[in-house]
This record gives C-alpha cells, structure tokens and sequence, in this order.
C-alpha cells in the first residue's frame, strides 16, 4: 500500500490550470524525484499536499484511506512535513530547542527537561551525521546545518514523508553528499522523501523512482534506474512547439549594453554579455542558477562585487534603482506581487511610480496628467480595468502584470529587463503581452527576457543565453536553440539527443 | 488612490464629523456658555501645539514608523530657545535657533532609523529619555517666563476684537500646507508608497533612505513649532513642557485615521481628530472632571479607535475578523507562503 | 586572539557573542565605580550601596515582569502606572486595616497588578492592538485611576502600620530586606523561564512568531500570560516601592517604565524579542541604578539620570543590531568562500 497516493488531482489559478489530472504514487522507503520545468506544477502539488492549498478536483489517499488535508496542522499530525531553501528556524533558540519547540519533552514535575531534550536531539542529529552540539545558537549555523536541523525536527515528530524543494541549491559539494547520506539514512528507516530538484545528476544519484511533469501534467512516473538523463529531458520538455509566438521583426543595431565579468560572491561569477539596440535576449536556466539575481544587480537592487558595465559606451555604476533609471534600464520583478506593486494604490498611481518627476510640476503632482498616463497604457496593453482609479490589489493576476509592465514602459526605457512577465498569467494575457514585447524591440528597444518557459524564450529571443549554478555556460543563437539543448545547458548534461 | 481615499475619507471622517457634532451637543447641554461663538473658536488654542505636533508625527505614521519623542524634543527646543533669548539675542533669531535645534534632534532619529535601519520604536523611547533630560540640563531653574508681545501673539494672542485666536489660524494654515504636501505632492506620494511597500517604492526608483530621515526631520521641526507656539499660549518655557501631551498627540493621528502600519491616513481627518480630541477635553472641563480622569478617557478613546480600524480594514477585505484570520495566517505560514513560491516560479 | 576568533567556527562565534553581553556590563560596572568612587564622596560606602541595593531591588522585579513581555517581541510601557497604583492600593489598604499581615498586602497588589496585566494582554492578543499603543493608553488609563483613587490626597507615613513601615530598614542576615525579594524574583525568574515549557514559548514567539505558530504554540495565550505576570510583578513592585517610600501621592513611580526598559535593554533582551537572560537583566538593572546613585552623589541633576537612561537604550540598540549585522555578514562572506561555481563550461 503506497504511502500518499493522488488521485486525479487537479486546481487552475485564475484560468491558468497550475495541475491538471495528476496522479501517481509514492512508496514508503524510497527516494521519489520530482522532476519538470519551472511552471510544470510541482510547487502547486506540494503545496496541495502539506495543506496549504486545497485541490479543486481528485483526492488524496494515504495508506489507502482518503484523507483530507484542508490545513498545515492536518498536514503535520500525518507525517507530512516540507523543507524549503530557506529553513523554518528560531534563530534566537539552541538547536535542541528548535527541535523540539513546543513539543519540550517534560521531567515528572512537568517542566522542561534539558537533558532529556539534548540528549534526543542528539541522539537525531548523530544519526544524522552532523558535527555540532545540540547547545549551540541557531543564528550561528548556516543553511546547511539548518536544513539538517529541519530534517531532525521533522525526524523528531516521526514524519513519514519528508518533501525536500531544491535543497541542495545552496551547498558545498562537501554538504551535498553529507545530505545525500541524510537522506539514504531516512529511506533506511522508512521514510518516503520527495526529491524536487533540477540537477539530473543528482537525481541518478539518489532517486528510485522519478516522475515527471509538465505543464501541470504527469508524464511519466518510472523506478529511476530505467531513465537516463537525456531521457529525462525530453520528457521534461516534449511538447510541440508548434503555436510559436508571433515575433517581428526587428532591427538589430549597435551593443548598447555591455556586461563584462560581473561578480557577486557566492552568487554568480563572471558574467559577461551584451545586447543590441532591438534584440530580445532570453536568459534561461533553473530557479537558483542565479539570473534574477543578475539582473538585480545590474538595477542596482543588490550589490555587485566585481564587473564591469558600460550602457551606450560609457561606464555605468548600478548604485541604485534610480541611478538605473537615470541610464535608461528598467527592471521588472519577477514578484509583480509583493516588489512589482502597491497593492493598495490605484492603477494610475502605481503607473506612474517610476516617473513622477515627469508628472510633478515643481514637486506638485498632476493627477489628470497621471491618468491619462494610466490611459494610454491600459488601452496599449489591454489592461480590464474599470477606470484608472481602481485598486490593483482587485485585478487579476495577469492584469496586474500588464499594470506592471505599463509602470516600466512609462519610464520610456531604452533597456528593459523583464523577469518572469508571463509566470502565472493568462493565455491570453500572455500573448498581449508577447505581442508588446515583440513591438517594442522593433521600435528600438533592447530586452533581456529571464524565462523559465522554454517555448517563450525560444519564440521571442534572438539569442539565448543559459546560466547555471552562478555561471554562463552557453550562448545560443535564434537558429541554434532548441529545448533540449536549452535545458540539457541549463542542467549541465552533456548527453547527446537519441 | 485619490477614488480610495475618496471612499475611506467619506467614512472615517463621516464618523469624525459626527462625534464632533455630538459631543458638542453633549457640551451644549452642561453649559450655556459652549456654543457662544468666542467658546467656539477659542475651544482648539489650548491645543494647537498638539495639533502641529500630531501633523507632524503623521508624516512619520504614514511611511510606517513611529516618532515617540516628539514631546521631549518641544521641550528641550524650547528650553534652548529661552536660554538663547536670555542670554540677549532678538528673539526671532532665537526661535530660528531652537527650530534647527528641533530639526537637528529630529535628524538624528532620521539618521538611527533611516540609516542604520534600528527599529523607530526603540530608537524614540530612548530619544524621548535622552531629549527630555537634555531639556532639564539646559535649563537647570525655572523657567524663561517673560517673551515681547511681538512673539506670544502667535500663541496667545486674539484677532477681530478679541475672538479669533491667531494660534487657530497658525494651525489652519499648517494642516493646509502640510496637507498640500501629503495629498498633493511628489514627497507625500513617496510616503504612502513606502508605507504601503518599501522595497516595490526602493525598486521603483523612490529614495527611500532619503525620505525616512527627511520625515523624521519634519517630525522634529513640526514639536519645535509647536513648541514655539507653546511657549506663546503658555507664557513660559519650562523643561517640562508637553511632557503628558503624547497620549494626546498619538491619540489624534490615530483616530485621524492614519494607520499605525503605514501606507493610510490623511491630513484632513488628523484635523478633524484633533478637534474632537480638544472637544471632548473641553466638555469634561466643563463637566468638571480631573485632568487625570480626562486622560481616562482619550486612554480609551486611542484603544476604540484603533479596534475601530481593525474592523473596518477586515470588514473591507471581506474575511471574518481576528480568531478565523488567525488560524489561516498559521496555515499559510508553513510553506513560507508566497516568496517561496514565487521563488520556485511556480504554478 | 585575531587569528583564533577566526579560526571558531561561526557557531562557537555566535554562542560567545552571547555571553559577551553580560561580560561587558560587568566591565562597565567596574569601570563606573572607579570612576564614582574617586570622584564622589560615600560612593564606597557601605550604607551607599545598601541605598543602591534598595533602589536596584525594585526596578529588578519589575524588570523581571517586562523581561517577559519583551521577550515575545512586545514592550509593557504602563509599569510605571501599575506600580504607582498598585502601590496606593497597597497603603490604602494597610491604612485602613492596620492589622493586616504584610503578606496579604502584598498580595493584594499582585493581584491587582495581574488584573491590569491581562488587561494589557487582552488588548494586544485579542484586539490586535499594537503593544506599543495599547500600553501607551494604558499607561494613562491607569495612572487616571491612581489619580481618581487618590483623590488629590495622598497617604503619608503616619497612616501605615509599623510592621509595614519597618519592612524597607529590615536587613535579614545584614542584607536589606527589598534586595533578598528582589534575589528572590530573579531566582524564580530565570528558573521559570529556563524550565517552564510555556515560558520558554516566551522565546520561540519572540524569536519567528510564524514559526511559532506552526509549530502549534498558541501565540496569543503565551502573550497574554506575559503581560499578567508582567503586570503582577509590577504590583509586587508597587508593594515595595509603597514600603520604601511611604508617602504616596498619585504621581508616584511616574516615568518608572523608562528606568525598568533601560535595564532591560542594557541587560541585553532583544528587542526583537526571542532572547535575553534575567542575569543580564539584573546586571544591566545594577549598572543602571549605580550610575543614577553616582549622578546623586556628585550632585548632578536627577536629569542626568533620564538622559543617561535614554543614552543608553539608544546606545544598547544600535550596538546590538551592528553587531548582529557584523555577524551575519561574517557568516555569509564564510559561506561565499564555500560555494565555488563550476568552471565554466564549453560553449554549446
């Protein structure tokens, strides 16, 4: 009897169908991997299944009986406990504490029992192979350790099923293969892991079964050892790409961007490109790779440790957003949500965000000028909306976008780096939104498009780019580029296509 | 925004309105003498430092900190105002001289908050210590009582034979002006933006370091003119001036309707508040009750009108209040919620 | 010394930086009482710092009290009007029934105390009031009722029973009578919070409220618990304050909050909340006590205590949240060492 089994599990956001008819089965004691693009629906079906959210169709069964996971708690009392890269922690507690906060283990007169919860802790945390006391600070530990401290936590409660979502994304390789031993030691107990994650390599390590997604559909659900990499792959990314997007044409001028050995320490190293006065570029690679984090520097948003950058031939010193803007860069984050808008604000305040120097007059804001600013941009993006005034927060998601976009494209950039503009959003939305990309660079404009959706980047890029694990390892030209060799790039597999 | 606000500012002022009449009913009826139109217009003199000091600390609110030494700033600016005029120099150039000094305690808070980014609350409970004993330091004996005619007019003084206070119309005339600054400007954008989500405002191009420490500065000057006028209506400069004004003072931004998480309020409605405010002193002077005792009651009126808030703000974002918001937030806590996801770019 | 700071490893790093703090205000209190002690006369007195221990015994248990509500990332600024008041009750009910043994007088200001504590909890566990307004209203709301209860009278010396009056002189075992129940609290203090499960909830709410939650604490109960034991420990401080100064009017204990805040923040609770230590509390409640007596006896302004006080939170805060900031940058260069990218690859 599987451990969970899903049962034709389906939910869609706002029209967008996140997991469509998914089911497949995972065994007590094994290495299951989770295997698909960004967007295939493995953080839809996690989520779904630690009760965060609730599916709109199908069931779950654990042990064969039909559960229902309507909350985390419910989610936690099953066994079911998730690990994300950024660990849950107490900072401020020990590492035994964090173990087993609110759960201390009692003495007969009801109060905590120090040695009894050191002891256990580290009784887990030897198991586990780790090399520091159940006593030390939490603060002083890095991820590694934190995430071995989830996995003692988790172990602690008798979890069953541990779901494990990119984890080895910031670790030494010393690290990695401590964890890779963690994790074989919990498949020895018994213990159900689900393995997310996009390093082929690790998954021929470690995995006995792989399923695979995509587009929110389970493709393929087999024992590991009868899967190659490159099988893997194409799997991944077997679709048609026969609805290509419409992409004008352009013409392609002078660099207008250069980036030489940009750095940033323990993030990306030695990027170095440019880009052309109406070119698309696309950017692909893993979540992790370290591109929205490139991108983030070059606006000025983080610091950069070395490089250089020059826009239209003289130096540029990306000191901040505003100084960004000043050049004529503008960056469109991948978290529209929580970085891209003020929920609060109208449409027409959040359009013109970038540029209210240019609606001010002597500091003094001009709000007709501001709405018909908002105007135009809704009707040159196709924003529905009631008027200019009403409240982002009440849009849909892919209108929200559009907002988003109009509020950079009213700061008349001549360099426009978009992260992720179609993620999560409409089919129709996304092709307004691809049209207007196309339109653009035809006009002139130069765009770096970081995309996680294969058929995008291939339909609307003149080059192609692949970053992978802070590095470029590839340069693709438009004829060159095909899915497979996009993601064999970006998952460093050197296999040749069968 | 200007549609929202419209929305938010015919409720929340509505009620402002409301109470104000009532309560001024409520005067009416324990003394004939309430509604004489001298009564009327003097009923806000006595609290227009207050009132400057509260426009001021709503600059502050709105990008989501909070200015508690407001109050010890007025007093020790003051204090080094009448020691500099003691001391023989003309006293406009003096009260020049104690404003920079309140802009310059109002910089530091910047300075801590905007910075080195420590949290407002700590870094203004130790400035309030830290200004208020300045203040006694400076000014080691009583207090400076005698300033010309020439200056106390502005707090004190009367136009129009005797009835209109100048100190009303200095105070009109700052909520306008500020409230130009809030509603009408680039700057006061900046401030809502900052308040409602600081890092989309940073990435927008806005210069958030910048205007956190420029609110702070305007928090400080704001208790310097307050103090000013303080100084005008009281006749004397003591240390311990305004030293039991912030309930008041905190009192009227929030049930002006400014949120103490940022990103919401508006100068009309901390105006109106601070009317009420002085109304309902008024009243229960009327109705002779101990200052202590009125302290009671702005003490709860400052608890409903936050609790008012709570509702209003769960009511309009459509999801039953406190207990069920609760237990959700736990759910959602666990995946670490959105920015994980995002992260993962999901569906 | 350099070379073997680098070399611990960052946990060992960050576990020091703990004890550091406590380290640190002893070394000022040393520092400050040499600079005290040759400059002010009686500053090395025995009867001097039987003085101190009177004042220092009173913030310490109240202190003890906001410990707890800091912990859980909240602050309690109406201790000042807890003590105050309930130091009233206490006088007015010992004047009233002088035979009264001084234990039910005491415990008739815990009592109160705990009543306004929940109170205080209420509004910010349940009503969702920010603690910082709530405490601020409360702080008015109860010294208004002091005031009311008092009614402009005040109780003096001569109204109290001697076995009361004759309390705050005691000196049991030559050690003042207020400093052997401050010893007292603290010692219950830190035990509670090290071995009692709900109070170590305290830390774990303070330290990731999120967290906290699932992990299935219940925030809002371990909330109000704080502020009722913080509430009732600022009666029992009110009980003493009544025993030392006998005179009482309804201004007593106004702005006490402040002193009791800057031990605490001194004695090195986060003000985040998640971690701080009552020996630190007590230490940094010692430390502050001992400059203020030293301001006295120099024959400075009792101003210069306030500031001092407000100095030294700032001070305290800045240095803690640069030093945190130091810490984690230390560890997250020594991450960036660890993490080589691969070579880069051949083009495709």
């Amino acid at each position: 009897m599987s451990l969970l089994e899903l049962r034709n599990i389906s939910k869609s956001y706002g029209g967008v169908r996140a997991v469509d008819d998914v089911s497949f089965a995972i065994e007590p004691g094994t290495v299951h991997a989770l295997v698909g693009e960004n967007g295939a629906g493995k953080s839809t079906l996690v989520k779904i299944v630690t009760g965060v959210i609730e599916p709109d169709d199908g069931e779950l069964l654990i042990d064969g009986q039909p559960a229902w996971i309507g909350d985390a708690q419910t989610a936690y009392r099953l066994g079911i406990v998730a690990m994300y890269q950024e660990p849950t922690v107490f900072p401020d507690l020990s590492v035994a504490e964090n173990v087993f906060a609110g759960r201390h283990p009692r003495s007969r007169l009801h109060t905590v029992d120090w040695r009894a919860m050191e002891d256990d802790a580290m009784r887990i945390l030897r198991d586990l192979g780790v090399d520091f006391g159940a006593g030390t600070p939490v603060r002083g530990l890095g991820v590694a350790d934190r995430q071995l401290l989830e996995i003692a936590k988790a172990l602690s409660t008798n979890a069953r099923l541990l779901i494990m979502d990119e984890p080895t994304a910031a670790l030494s390789p010393n690290e990695v293969d401590n964890l890779f031993a963690t994790v074989r030691k919990l498949r020895e107990r018994g213990v159900a892991v689900v393995y997310i994650s996009h390093r082929l390599e690790e998954i021929d390590a470690l995995a006995d079964t792989v399923t695979i997604l995509r587009d929110g559909r389970h493709i393929e659900t087999r024992p590991a050892g009868e899967l190659t990499q490159g099988e893997i792959i194409r799997l991944m990314v077997g679709r048609s790409l026969d609805a290509l997007f419409p992409k004008e044409e352009a013409e392609i001028g002078d660099v207008v961007f250069r980036a030489d050995g940009l750095t940033r320490r323990g993030i990306f190293a030695d990027i170095s490109f440019e880009l052309r006065r109406g070119e698309i570029v696309g950017l692909a690679g893993f979540v992790g790779a370290g591109r929205t984090e490139v991108a983030r520097s070059i606006f000025g948003v983080d610091p950069l440790d070395g490089g250089r950058i020059e826009i239209e031939d003289r130096g540029f010193r990306p000191r901040s957003p505003r100084a960004a803007l000043r050049r004529g860069l503008a960056y469109l984050p991948e978290d529209r949500l929580h970085e891209g808008l003020v929920q609060p604000m109208s449409i027409s305040d959040n359009t013109s965000m970038a540029v209210l120097p240019a609606v001010t007059a002597a500091g003094f804001l001009r709000p007709r000028l501001e709405r018909s600013l908002a105007r135009r941009f809704m009707q040159q993006l196709s924003i529905k909306a009631t008027s200019p005034a009403q409240v982002v927060r009440s849009l849909s998601g892919g209108n929200q976008q559009k907002v988003v976009l109009g509020k950079w494209l009213a700061a008349e950039p001549r360099i426009l780096i978009l992260d992720e503009p179609t993620h999560g959003v409409d089919v129709g939305t996304k092709a307004d939104v691809h049209r207007t990309i196309s339109h653009l660079a035809a006009q002139g404009l130069t765009i770096l498009l970081i995309s996680s959706e294969l058929p995008e980047i291939l339909g609307m890029s003149d080059r192609v780019l692949v970053m992978r694990e802070g590095r470029l390892v590839a340069e693709l030209s438009r004829a060159e580029a095909t899915q497979e060799n996009v993601i064999q790039a970006a998952a460093g597999v050197r296999e040749a296509a069968a | 925004m200007k549609a929202l606000a419209g929305r938010v500012l015919v409720r929340w002022e509505t009620l402002l309105v409301l109470a104000i009449i009532a309560v001024g009913i409520w005067s009416a009826t324990l003394s004939p003498f309430f509604l004489t139109r001298a009564n009327l217009l003097d009923l806000v003199t006595p609290y227009v430092f207050v009132g400057l000091m509260a426009f001021g600390l709503t600059f502050v609110v709105i990008t989501g900190e909070i200015d508690i030494s407001i109050c010890s700033t007025l007093a020790a600016s003051i204090v080094c105002f009448a020691q500099i005029f003691a001391a023989g120099v003309n006293v406009w150039a003096a009260a020049l001289i104690g404003l920079c000094i309140a802009g310059g305690l109002g910089l530091v808070n910047g300075l801590l908050v905007g910075v080195l980014n420590l949290p407002s609350l700590a870094v203004t409970l130790g400035t309030l210590a830290a200004y208020s004993g300045l203040a006694f330091v400076v000014l080691s004996g009583e207090g400076v009582a005698t300033f010309p005619e020439s200056f106390t007019k502005y707090g004190g003084g009367y136009l129009a034979g005797n009835e209109l206070p100048i100190a009303l119309l200095v105070m009109l005339a700052f909520a306008l002006g500020l409230g130009i600054v809030l509603h009408g400007t680039r700057f006061g954008r900046y401030l809502y933006a900052i308040g409602s989500n600081r890092e989309a405002a940073r990435l927008s191009g806005i210069p958030v370091t910048r205007v956190r420490v420029t609110v702070f500065v305007i928090s400080g000057l704001m208790a310097g003119i307050a103090g000013l006028v303080y100084v005008g209506y009281f006749g004397s400069a003591r240390a311990d001036a305004a030293s039991t004004s912030l309930l008041d003072v905190v009192t009227a931004v929030v049930l002006g309707g400014v949120g103490i998480f940022g990103g919401t309020g508006s100068m009309p409605g901390v105006l109106l508040a601070l009317i009420l405010v002085a109304e309902v002193r008024s009243g229960m002077q009327l109705a002779n009750l101990s200052g202590q005792l009125q302290n009671i009651v702005i003490g709860v009126l400052l608890l409903v009108a936050i609790v008012a808030g709570n509702l209003i703000s769960a009511a309009r974002a459509g999801s039953r209040p406190a207990k069920l918001h609760r237990r959700r937030k736990g759910v959602r806590a666990n995946a670490r919620a959105d920015t994980q996801v995002i992260a993962d770019s999901n569906p | 010394m350099i070379a073997h700071v680098r070399a611990m490893k960052p946990q060992e790093l960050a576990a020091a930086a703990f004890r550091l703090r406590e380290i640190g205000i002893v070394l000022a209190l040393f520092v400050v009482i040499v600079f005290f002690g040759s400059r002010a006369t009686n500053f090395l007195s025995v009867s001097n710092w039987q003085d101190i221990a009177q004042n220092v015994s009173i913030v310490v248990v109240v202190a003890v009290g906001e410990t707890m509500v800091v912990l859980t990332r909240n602050i309690d600024l109406s201790v000042g009007s807890i003590v105050g008041l309930c130091g009233y009750l206490t006088a007015a009910t010992l004047a009233h029934h002088p035979g009264l043994p001084i234990e039910v007088a005491a415990l008739v200001a815990v009592a109160a105390g705990l009543g306004l504590g929940l109170v205080n909890g209420f509004l910010v566990a349940v009503a969702r009031i920010p603690a910082i307004i709530a405490t601020l209203a409360t702080l008015a709301i109860y010294r208004g009722i002091d005031a009311e209860i008092t009614g402009g009278k005040n109780i003096t010396a001569s109204q109290l029973p001697d076995h009361f009056l004759s309390l705050a002189g005691s000196k049991p075992l030559g050690f003042p009578a207020l400093a052997w129940i401050a010893l007292g609290v603290s010692i219950l203090g830190a035990a509670t919070l090290r071995f009692v499960p709900w109070a170590r909830d305290f830390y774990a709410v303070g330290s990731n409220p999120d967290a906290a939650r699932f992990a299935g604490i219940p925030a809002g109960r371990r909330i109000i618990i704080a502020f009722a034991l913080s509430g009732s420990l600022a009666g029992l401080g009110g009980f003493l304050f009544a025993s030392r100064f006998p005179t009482l009017d309804s201004g007593a204990a106004n702005g006490f909050e402040l002193t009791v805040i800057t031990a605490v923040v001194i004695g090195g609770v986060n003000v985040f909340g998640g971690s701080g230590s009552i020996l630190g509390v007590v230490l940094g409640a010692v430390l502050v006590a001992t400059i203020a007596d030293g301001f006295t006896l120099m024959r400075l302004d009792e101003f210069w205590k306030i500031f001092f006080n407000g100095f030294a939170i700032v001070a305290a805060v800045t240095i803690d949240a640069l030093v945190t900031r130091r810490l984690q940058e230390a560890l997250r260069r020594r991450r960036a060492a660890l993490l080589v990218p691969p070579a880069a690859e051949a083009k495709a």
